[in-house]
């Protein structure tokens, strides 16, 4: 049976019960027992790190059933900018947009100016704001979530500027919806994703806010039918599309348009969380700023894309030159707009309730020395075997009354021995 | 009169191991949040661990740095052999540092080490031995006054 987790769909005939989706997990959130991965959905941040590592394709990203394209009356695609990087240089962001719509849409809407929008608008909360320092960017939804569970403390330096994509999806409603006399809930807005994460904040968002999207479509799904009909003849759709903005498809793009240069781009789980051990130690009062991905150049290297990051990232490049002389975004109008509320987020990211400490300190205490008697007798050879990612987390599943130590084979084959000398 | 240790765990620190600058804090830190402090505490704890871990790294030529718990504070001792301190008045003012040009480039150095650790955390203790070594006796209250 397949069963859906977060972001991640794991096919149960194809699992073969190996752990390398345990191991590449940077959070623990996953299992393997009795031959079959599972994923616990309070640890899970929905980075897509298990579904790069599968590779029996057990465990695929979930996306929205194009049964859901017939529910509206008519249906918009907004592409994140890494759309545009797919497909090499020769062709232009307007002819694979059009191949896009060709693809099962009505129409489409760009995000690339509402990018260099919000790099403006983060500017100007920046200068208004009064701390905690750095604030951190909210791109990325996995990122969120890392600081959800991991550094609840951090929630206050989340920046409350709405993302491109969600401010675009509200924009392409209200204007699609004026311009063809419909009531708002008639039109159906996609967001085409590179990513499980961006996936995810939108088909069921959690401890994330309400998506303005109505479902999301994986760019890797999208690529064949749309190389195809690139191949087959130049379509032209008139959009003009801001070099700026585009930019954001790759880490350094957020914080290239802005004005604050006082920031600091981190990618990687390893990274990001060093990054954030700092800002939690109380170190890195000199930065205003944090730009930080889950994945290792940014949105570029999502693992619903299908061209490799750093040829993409040559793609991006040589687009962005010929667009150069595309008109800015006006600053004194995202600044009234800010004033205005634009950018704000309908609601606030707020931390998981955590429930109160049943454990008492002693108790704790007690807990930690069992654990370490646990690891005297464990190998320390994080072979996995026992289902937990590493011995560690082994001898906490213990503790927790969902493993047992003979689980363990090396403790196993120990008792064995004993009982045969 | 002495309190009871509830829990006692010991890290140590290498002089010169800035490779491994940072571990000791990290470690201890691991080791609070497992425990399920304050977070608060843990914070200021941290800020001072790590000051006191890159002291030991950039003077000195070893250290133990040991958590101890006892039921009202979270007390941490970080005892160096080295060349300890002539003049603790003089290192304790902010702004003072007898930190290299190569220690500077790394981002150390200011000067404010010691005062950081004074500040972050409940009370505080030097004492030194030129020629031997220098300890550090710093605690955070766990049931703070008032309902802070």
């Amino acid at each position: 049976m397949d069963a859906a987790i977060h972001s991640v769909i794991r096919e149960e005939a194809r699992c073969v019960g190996c752990v390398a989706c345990s191991q590449a997990c940077p959070t623990k959130a996953i299992r393997v027992r009795r031959d079959l991965m599972s994923i616990d959905p309070a640890t899970c941040i929905d980075c897509g790190e298990c579904i790069r590592a599968c590779r029996y394709d057990a465990v695929h990203a979930r996306t929205s059933s194009p049964s859901v394209l017939k529910r509206f009356k008519y249906t918009v695609a907004v592409p994140s900018t890494t759309i545009y990087t797919q497909f090499g240089s020769d062709f232009t962001p307007a002819q694979v947009a059009a191949a896009l719509v060709a693809n099962g849409f009505d129409s489409f809407y760009d995000v690339s100016w509402m990018c260099e929008m919000v790099s403006r608008a983060v500017d100007a909360y920046l200068s208004e704001c009064g701390g905690p320092w750095p604030k951190i960017s909210v791109t990325c939804p996995a990122i969120i979530r890392l600081i959800l569970i991991r550094y609840p403390d951090l929630v206050p330096h989340l920046i409350p500027v709405h993302t491109p994509r969600e401010l675009a999806a509200k924009m392409a409603r209200r204007k699609f919806a004026a311009s063809l006399g419909m009531r708002p809930d008639e039109i159906g807005i996609f967001y085409i994703t590179p990513c499980s994460a961006m996936m995810q904040s939108i088909v069921a968002p959690v401890g994330l806010l309400e998506s303005n999207f109505d479902g999301a479509f994986s760019i890797a799904e999208l690529y064949g039918p749309m190389l195809r009909t690139l191949k087959g003849g130049t379509h032209l759709l008139d959009d003009r599309f801001n070099p700026s903005g585009l930019a954001w498809a790759m880490v350094g793009g957020e914080t290239a348009g802005m004005r604050n240069k006082n920031s600091l781009s981190v990618t990687g789980v390893h990274d990001v969380t060093s990054v954030f051990d700092t800002i939690e130690a109380g170190k890195f009062q000199n930065v205003d700023f944090i730009e930080a991905y889950i994945c290792p150049d940014g949105c570029v290297s999502g693992q619903l894309l299908i061209e490799g990051r750093y040829a993409a990232r040559r793609t991006l490049q040589r687009i962005q030159a010929r667009l150069k002389g595309e008109s800015a975004v006006a600053e004194e109008k995202v600044r009234s707009m800010f004033r205005e509320h634009f950018f704000d987020m309908e609601g606030e990211i707020k931390a998981p309730v955590i429930e109160p400490m049943t454990e008492t300190l002693q108790q704790a205490i007690r807990r930690r020395q069992e654990k370490h008697r646990l690891l005297d007798e464990l190998p320390k050879k994080d072979c996995a075997a026992c289902g937990a990612p590493d011995c560690t987390t082994f001898a906490e599943d213990i503790l927790a009354g969902e493993a047992k130590l003979e689980d363990c084979v090396f403790v196993k084959l120990r008792a064995l021995e004993d009982r045969q000398g | 009169m002495d309190e009871p240790v509830l829990y006692r765990e010991t890290f140590t620190i290498t002089g010169d191991d800035f490779e491994h600058g940072g571990d000791a804090a990290a470690a201890v830190k691991a080791a609070m949040k497992d425990l399920g402090l304050d977070p608060a505490i843990i914070r200021r704890l941290s800020i001072a661990n790590f000051e006191a871990e890159m002291n030991v790294i950039m003077y000195a030529d070893e250290a133990r740095m040991d958590l101890v718990i006892t039921p009202s504070a979270i007390r941490v001792v970080v005892a160096d052999r080295g060349p300890g301190i002539a003049d603790i008045d003089l290192a304790m003012q902010e702004g003072y540092s007898t930190a290299t040009a190569e220690m500077r480039a790394r981002g150390f150095g200011a000067g404010m080490g010691l005062p950081n650790i004074r500040r972050s955390t409940d009370s505080f203790e030097i004492e030194s031995v030129p020629g031997t070594g220098t300890t550090l006796r710093y605690s955070v209250s766990l049931r703070p006054a008032g309902d802070g």
